[in-house]
């Protein structure tokens, strides 16, 4: 087996799921080690993004020398994919050493967290309907992904994807109709 | 609530896509005929729209999860002599914190700001710390102090700068209300600051709201001034001498100037540009490139290609809707028409010469601009000068070339009263390439563009429209895939080489994206490559193929609903085919098929409902129907307002076509208002500067016919000694015909024979033998003889007009419009000659020709002026009673058409008896 990551694109596209399973865990070990280097890098504690990360992910490897390397659109779908259980991973971590391991405890007045910001099972909910539009739409399921989780613009995925950023915005708003009604189906279950 | 089966999801996507491209208040007519169709499709689209709506509301998934950081952050950490406090902002190039001096010796707070360290690159530390010196010394009341620059330990790299506790500098201005002139001073210090730095060879390159803060007190500060420097890439010498350098940088798009997208030199110039941009923004409340959402690569688009519109039109309704322009009034304590008062002229001016595409047509410096906008301050005039009449003209020819060449000579028409067959059929195409372009929200068309831009943009050189599509073509060569995508890129290409007159380059890719078609069995993409193909070859010399590409088109689609868009397009291309060879009845039966496409598609978009009116108004014109005419110009002008393009150069060249026809058909008062709110729309200011002479010598004709001679003949000689200076031929020749019947009007029979004799030698070099105008030249010097009294004179060259076009008809050649003009003509000189029973025989054949073209219960100038000559001559056979009774006629014409103080109309009443005589 071709160990480069061209290599495991290009076998994961030909269907090969050992070949998916290895791109999954070393583009995973490849960005957690990023995002250690750079949390070290900027005093131990500010914020990495998830794009910022994304982006030197791909050049560092881009500059590995592989003659036949992915474009980056190609390797963003991979790697955001990706990024998004690394960030889950992250959260489950960070939720469980805040609430002190196994006990969670919801402040009552909910200033722990900030309006909006998701906690780890419910990105885990999302991450499992994902799966699903990922069989029905696999490109829309890309495109939460490099949004939702890295945090990319319309316009850089627009660019990334060489379409019109209305189209970008357009396919964002039916995942998104997509991923609620899975949500609500699955708690109503 | 229930979850979607894929088979759902895949039947329910095309049509979500269009929901969620309109607007919310076209939803629901759509919805209610997609109802009608498939009520249990509509109820599930219903559903998930509502859930839409509420999704967008909430902002579902809009905020991303906390990104990979934890929670203490830096706060407490210590860089230098400074300990952080607290995060205040995070962008592009790092994060920004308050901190505060932990030494204690000043109370000062400042913002450290961290950046990205991909941005500087390695070794970038040594460099910053040394750039970060020279930076310090740029000391000006109105620029951040930046007090330190350094390396944290962790490795990044860091500036302190004065901490301005104030609001962006849009921002500020709205919520004080500032008015025009308050907000003009505040820019004064954000021109001042930059001068300053200019001043220190030091060029800011992102200038934009964000950077400028204005505090409580309303002090103006500049933040950022140097990073960009301080970014340059390692090849850079470091030295703060190269005020020059090249772009590279990613740079905020709203506020880039043509170079910095384009990749030319960055100068001072550029700032000049953005600050231009600033101030527009700041004066009206609305971005140069216009409202709405741009994708990247349209806003290069509109950077590079599109001149922005002036300052004062994007205040009133003409800029956006309503609501948006009263508001960006009110938030300058003024209304929407007193605002467009105040920026007009001068402001216009300042800013169009800060925003020119080319640096040296720019101020030549911040402080220049400064200069100006002081003078305005204090009502001195300006230096800059509004864009020459020339240069705009020329502008305007090339935008609207052929439009502009047709009106001309259907000006001569009216003139003379024929419109040339060929010249129509261009200026159809005209017409139909506008609608394109204003149709330009389809899918293909914009994925081309963001398509061409993302190849384009790093090549690094500047680039024009042509190079975009040459390489884009060569990037859909290059591709291997034939599938129905590449089919329709093939086809938007071709189009757009059309819409830039490319026939040669068009041609060969439609050809190609036909070759393509034909193995898929997608219907729409073979529709569309036949007719589209079949269209551009249709001027060329295969009528035949052309015309049985269409067919090919046509019969590809099947009458289902979703094919309704496709069976419009092919029509209107089949349209224009039939036009184009000679089949005007086929062109009209094509367009009403096409109107009747778009009533059985799922929803009717308002652009396709103007770009059908305006194809249909076009093909009556050239079928000479001009009552169906002037009914498709009316609603297509109702259409274009309720899109809110009003006062749009569409809508002039809109007003200008339809008051032509309204003149051919014999309503001089309508067309006026028409042809007055047109020279309206795209004149600069209170002056004529800008107004076509095309448009200001049509306003004449139409003045003309009003009787309002004087003014008519003021108008004609402007709209001569303009055509002149731009040296605009077929206006000259048009202005001078029309002059000529403006002064026999007048009774000044030498200076009519004059312009006749100056227009003759050039009529005969600019057109070929058997033209009608040169019946019309000589009709004109019968009527001259007819004014000197000599009827004898006058008979001999009138019967040799109509014989001449008599001639030109019957070679098939245009003509056939004017031709009861000239008997009515003959049958004025007969009657002065003592011949009324010749003369009403005449006046009997020209009233059955103009009444043949109008339609009945409309009023008309000519068969008003016709029935006006028939009385006199029934009065001079002593037919009393039949003369009053065609004198009420002609009362009754005349009154409607031309209003009740014509003298026509007078004279008129008078012969019926229902007036007094005048004198």
């Amino acid at each position: 087996m071709e160990h480069t990551i061209s290599g495991l694109i290009g076998a994961a596209e030909r269907g090969d799921r050992a070949a998916t399973e290895e791109l999954f865990e070393t583009l995973y070990r490849e960005l957690h080690r990023l995002a250690k280097r750079e949390l070290l890098r900027q005093g131990g504690s500010a914020s990495v993004s998830a794009t910022t990360l994304l982006h030197e992910a791909y050049l560092a490897m881009s500059s590995r020398g592989d003659p036949s390397f992915p474009d980056q659109a190609h390797f963003m779908g991979y790697a955001a994919r990706v990024m998004r259980r690394l960030i889950i991973d992250h959260a489950r971590e960070r939720q469980a050493r805040k609430r002190g391991g196994l006990f969670e405890i919801t402040s009552l007045d909910g200033q722990d967290a900030p309006a909006n910001s998701v906690d780890h099972r419910e990105l885990t909910e999302i991450s499992q309907a994902l799966d699903e539009l990922e069989s029905v739409e696999p490109s829309l399921a890309e495109l939460v992904d490099l949004k939702f989780f890295c945090g990319l613009s319309f316009g850089e995925i627009a660019s990334l994807r060489v379409v019109s950023e209305r189209t970008v915005q357009r396919n964002w708003e039916r995942a998104r109709i997509y991923l609620h009604r899975k949500l609500r189906a699955d708690l109503a279950v | 609530m229930s979850t979607l089966t894929p088979e759902q999801w895949r039947t329910l996507t095309p049509y979500l896509n269009q929901a969620l491209d309109m607007a919310e208040t076209e939803r629901a007519g759509w919805l209610s005929s997609l109802r009608a169709q498939d009520p249990d499709l509509a109820a599930h689209l219903e559903s998930l729209l509502a859930e839409h709506s509420h999704l967008a509301q909430e902002g579902f998934l809009d905020t991303g999860p906390t990104p990979l950081d934890d929670d203490p952050g830096l706060a407490g950490q210590v860089i230098g002599p400074y300990t952080l406090l607290s995060p205040i902002g995070q962008g592009g190039m790092g994060t920004v914190w308050l901190a505060e001096r932990t030494d204690g010796r000043f109370e000062r707070r400042v913002a450290v700001k961290f950046l990205n360290i991909a941005l500087v690159g390695r070794g970038g530390g040594d460099r910053f710390k040394r750039e970060g010196s020279i930076l310090g010394r740029l000391a000006h009341p109105h620029i951040a102090e930046l007090l330190d620059a350094g390396v944290s330990e962790s490795g990044s790299p860091y500036l302190v700068l004065e901490y301005v506790d104030g609001d962006h500098i849009d921002h500020y201005c709205d919520e004080r209300k500032l008015d025009v002139e308050a907000r003009i001073r505040l820019f004064l210090n954000v021109a001042a600051a930059v001068a300053h730095a200019h001043a220190n060879l030091i060029v800011h390159r992102d200038l934009k709201p964000s950077n400028v803060l204005v505090s409580k007190d309303g002090e103006v500060k500049l933040l950022d001034f140097g990073i960009a420097k301080l970014l340059e890439g390692e090849g850079q010498d470091g030295s703060a001498t190269a005020l020059t350098v090249q772009a590279g940088r990613a740079m905020t798009p709203e506020y880039a100037a043509p170079e910095q997208v384009s990749g030319g030199m960055v100068t001072t110039s550029t700032d000049v540009y953005s600050l231009g941009v600033l101030l527009y923004v700041l004066l009206t409340g609305q971005h140069p490139a216009g409202k709405g959402n741009h994708s990247p690569a349209e806003l290069v688009k509109a950077i590079v290609d599109t001149e922005a519109r002036r300052l004062s039109d994007m205040v009133t309704a003409g800029g956006g809707d309503l609501e948006t322009v009263t508001i960006n009034a009110d938030r300058r304590t003024t209304t929407p028409d007193k605002l467009r008062r105040l920026l007009r002229g001068d402001l216009d001016t300042i800013v169009a010469k800060a925003l020119k595409k080319d640096p040296l047509e720019r101020y030549s410096s911040v402080t220049a601009l400064a200069d100006d906008l002081a003078r305005y301050l204090n009502h001195e005039p300006i230096r800059a000068r509004p864009d020459t009449f020339a240069y705009r003209a020329a502008k305007f020819v090339r935008r609207n070339r052929t439009a502009v060449v047709l009106a001309t000579l259907a000006v001569i028409g009216t003139a003379a009263g024929i419109v040339d067959a060929l010249v129509q059929a261009r200026t159809a195409r005209v017409q139909r390439d506008f609608a394109y372009r204003q149709l330009q929200n389809s899918e293909a068309v914009n994925d081309l563009n963001s398509f061409l831009l993302s190849d384009a943009a790093p090549s690094g050189k500047p680039f024009t429209v042509n190079e975009l599509l040459e390489r884009a073509r060569q990037i859909v060569e290059a591709q291997h895939g034939n599938d129905a995508s590449r089919v329709q890129l093939l086809i938007s290409i071709g189009e757009q080489y059309n819409t830039q007159d490319e026939d040669a380059k068009s041609r060969p890719i439609l050809e190609e994206a036909y070759r393509v078609s034909r193995g898929l069995t997608d219907r729409s993409a073979r529709a569309q490559a036949s007719c589209a193909l079949g269209h551009a070859i249709s001027l060329a010399d295969d009528p035949k193929r052309a015309e049985s590409l269409i067919e090919e088109g046509l019969r590809e689609l099947p009458g289902e609903p979703q094919y309704a868009f496709d069976r419009v397009s092919c029509l209107l291309h089949g349209s224009a085919v039939a036009r184009n060879t000679g089949d005007v009845k086929q062109g009209i039966a094509r367009v009403q098929e096409a109107q009747r496409a778009l009533r059985q598609a799922p929803f009717n978009p308002e652009m396709r409902k103007l770009r059908v009116f305006m194809d249909l108004a076009e093909a009556y014109r050239e079928a000479a129907d001009l009552p169906q005419a002037i009914a498709a110009f009316e609603q297509a002008s109702v259409q274009l307002s309720a899109l809110g393009r009003d006062n749009t150069e569409t809508a002039g060249t809109l007003f200008n076509n339809w008051a032509l026809a309204l003149l051919q058909m014999g309503r001089p008062l309508e067309a006026e208002r028409l042809l007055r709110r047109a020279i309206e729309v795209s004149r600069a200011d209170l002056s004529e500067q800008g107004v076509s002479p095309m448009l200001l010598n049509n306003y004449a004709s139409a003045l003309d016919d009003l009787a309002r001679f004087d003014e008519a003949a003021g108008y004609a000689e402007r709209a001569y000694a303009r055509a002149q200076k731009a040296g605009d031929e077929v206006v000259i020749n048009q202005s001078l015909l029309l002059r000529s019947r403006i002064y026999r009007d007048q009774h000044d029979v030498p200076r009519a024979e004059a312009a006749l004799d100056e227009v003759e030698p050039r009529l005969r070099k600019a057109l070929p033998p058997g033209h009608y105008a040169f019946a019309a030249v000589i009709a004109d010097r019968a009527m001259l003889e007819l004014e000197r009294g000599k009827t004898a004179q006058a008979l001999r060259l009138v019967n040799q007009a109509i014989d001449d076009l008599q001639a030109t008809i019957k070679a098939g050649k245009a003509g056939v419009n004017v031709l009861p003009l000239y008997y009515q003509r003959r049958g004025l000189i007969e009657l002065r000659a003592g011949r009324p029973d010749a003369a009403a025989a005449d006046v009997a054949k020209a009233l059955d020709l103009f009444q043949a073209k109008t339609s009945p219960g409309v009023f008309s100038y000519r068969t008003g002026r016709a029935y006006l000559l028939l009385a006199r001559i029934l009065k001079a056979q002593g037919k009393e009673q039949e003369s009053r009774t065609a004198a009420r006629t002609a009362a009754e014409h005349l009154q409607s058409s031309a209003g009740p103080d014509h003298p026509d109309t007078h004279s008129a009443r008078e012969l019926a008896g229902l007036d007094l005589p005048l004198r």
